[in-house]
């Protein structure tokens, strides 16, 4: 029996509206090896989707909202930030992007592309909100959502909204499939970027290194417990032009302290390209330092 | 036993290895080496393939890989797969099966990684586990290292508690693991 003033049905409509409201802004990307991965329609002409997913290949069939398929094109991609910027050979029309705000136990909408131009919608609540962080390919992300949603593969790379239908972010599945979210605020930051250059500029030190533990006789004048061993330095970077040699180990950059990896790569940001930084270091048995020049890391 | 029902007898596997660094190839050549295999060089003609996620070719015999590759391949392993699963998985896609490890599927993407100080080993003991890995004894490594055998001694201890093993033959395949031999480019 259909009843307008009961809670749980307005409740159901309310979710059907915002999904609704949303789909228009979901692509499915064709993948060459079958299947599809979800994106959000960014801007009329652009893309964006998870970047882990994203085969690696220049061209795409993409299928928009009510099933029109286009082609289109890589720009850019961000692994630091899982953010791939995808353009469309012609504009679609798209609503406009609200930042939504993220807030542990609200409601949270994930909306994917299913094969043919329709949405899949799952529904949870945020599971955690912590501060920037750090990924292991050395992005910078300007919070850390979590999800309690258990997200599609072919979902992954379409847009969370929060109850109000404000944007939380992109989909991004992280370790043992936890739904994750790449903000809103992130995605703002990198795709201009990503269109105007295709990657995204990071500062460089030229050199493989190997956490290793200080030798017990050093640790007082090291004042630290492990550091960065230099493996191999690539001919002209930064390190090697500063006088590094293989073995030695880095123990912090300027103030930051080797021991913890996420110091070493917020200070390599692209701000810090051009900068003349200290390198504390070991060698011979004796603690050391250096000037090196952090230059831009050659794209891969 | 009826005849029918015989075993077949084990035949041999030709594996070739890509792995990133050559100390990584030797690690591995162990592995396979102490589980009956035959380790041919890259170019030669082989059975399967072993290959780095980095390393990974695109070719047409059936190939295992650590870590994680963007094509499709017959099987795919965690990069710190141990001996069983490399054993089982190389005998599987060589007879046609595909292989998928829950830990390379499930890798996702993820924060940074915050070495664990407590295990971390000294150039030293990496120097140490090394000769380990080469198959040295702790004599030949007091020559090599021009360090005394009690010394030798000294670093092996220390390099099995850190790693939590009790013999060489666990350290080489602790070792394997991704966390003690990861390199970062900075």
């Amino acid at each position: 029996m259909f009843d307008p003033s009961d809670l749980l049905t307005q409740f159901s409509i309310a979710l059907t509206q915002r999904v609704t409201a949303a789909k228009t802004a979901v692509v499915a990307i064709r993948l060459p090896a079958g299947g599809h991965l979800s994106g959000m329609l960014w801007r009329a002409d652009v893309i964006v989707t998870s970047d882990q997913s994203l085969t690696k290949r220049d061209e795409f069939e993409v299928v928009t909202a009510g099933g029109f398929t286009a082609s289109a094109k890589v720009v850019g991609r961000d692994p630091g930030t899982n953010i791939a910027a995808v353009k469309l050979s012609q504009p679609v029309s798209s609503g406009s992007i609200i930042p939504g705000e993220a807030q542990v136990g609200a409601l949270a909408l994930a909306i994917g592309a299913d094969a043919n131009g329709g949405a899949r919608a799952r529904m949870g609540v945020v599971n955690a909100v912590e501060p920037e962080w750090y990924s292991s390919h050395g992005g910078r992300i300007d919070q850390r959502i979590v999800l309690d949603i258990n997200l599609g593969r072919s979902e992954e790379g379409g847009p969370i909204l929060d109850a109000a239908g404000g944007i939380l972010g992109m989909s991004t599945l992280g370790p043992r499939r936890q739904a994750i979210v790449i903000p809103t605020a992130t995605i703002e930051r990198v795709v201009p970027s990503l269109l105007r250059d295709g990657h995204i500029a990071r500062g460089w030190l030229g050199a493989a290194l190997r956490p290793v533990a200080v030798p017990e006789a050093l640790g007082d004048a090291a004042g630290q417990s492990s550091g960065l061993m230099v493996m191999s330095l690539s001919d002209g970077g930064p390190a090697a032009t500063a006088g590094s040699v293989a073995g030695d180990i880095i123990l912090s950059v300027d103030s930051a302290s080797t021991r913890r990896m996420n110091n070493i790569t917020a200070r390599l940001g692209a701000d810090s390209i051009g900068r003349k930084v200290d390198l504390r270091f070991i060698r011979s048995g004796a603690v050391t330092s250096r000037q090196a020049t952090i230059t831009e890391r050659p794209s891969p | 036993m009826s005849a029918a029902l015989k075993p077949i007898p084990s035949i041999q596997l030709r594996v070739a290895i890509h792995a990133t660094t050559p100390l990584r190839r030797v690690a591995l050549s162990k592995i396979l080496a102490a589980a009956g295999y035959i380790v041919v060089d890259a170019q030669d003609a082989a059975d399967v393939v072993l290959a780095d996620g980095d390393c990974a070719q695109i070719e047409d015999t059936p190939t295992v890989v650590l870590g994680s590759v963007d094509r499709p391949v017959s099987g795919s392993l965690a990069p710190g797969a141990d001996a069983h699963q490399i054993d089982a998985a190389l005998r599987a896609v060589a007879a046609g099966l595909i292989v998928r490890s829950p830990a390379a599927k499930e890798a996702g993407f993820d924060q940074l990684d915050e070495s664990d100080v407590q295990g971390l080993l000294t150039p030293r003991e990496l120097e140490v586990l090394g000769a380990i890995m080469e198959g040295f004894t702790n004599k030949t490594i007091a020559r090599h290292l021009d360090i005394s055998l009690h010394t030798v001694k000294f670093h092996v201890e220390s390099v099995f508690r850190k790693l939590g093993v009790r013999c060489r033959a666990e350290a080489v395949a602790r070792a394997l693991d991704s966390k003690h031999f990861r390199t970062i480019k900075l």
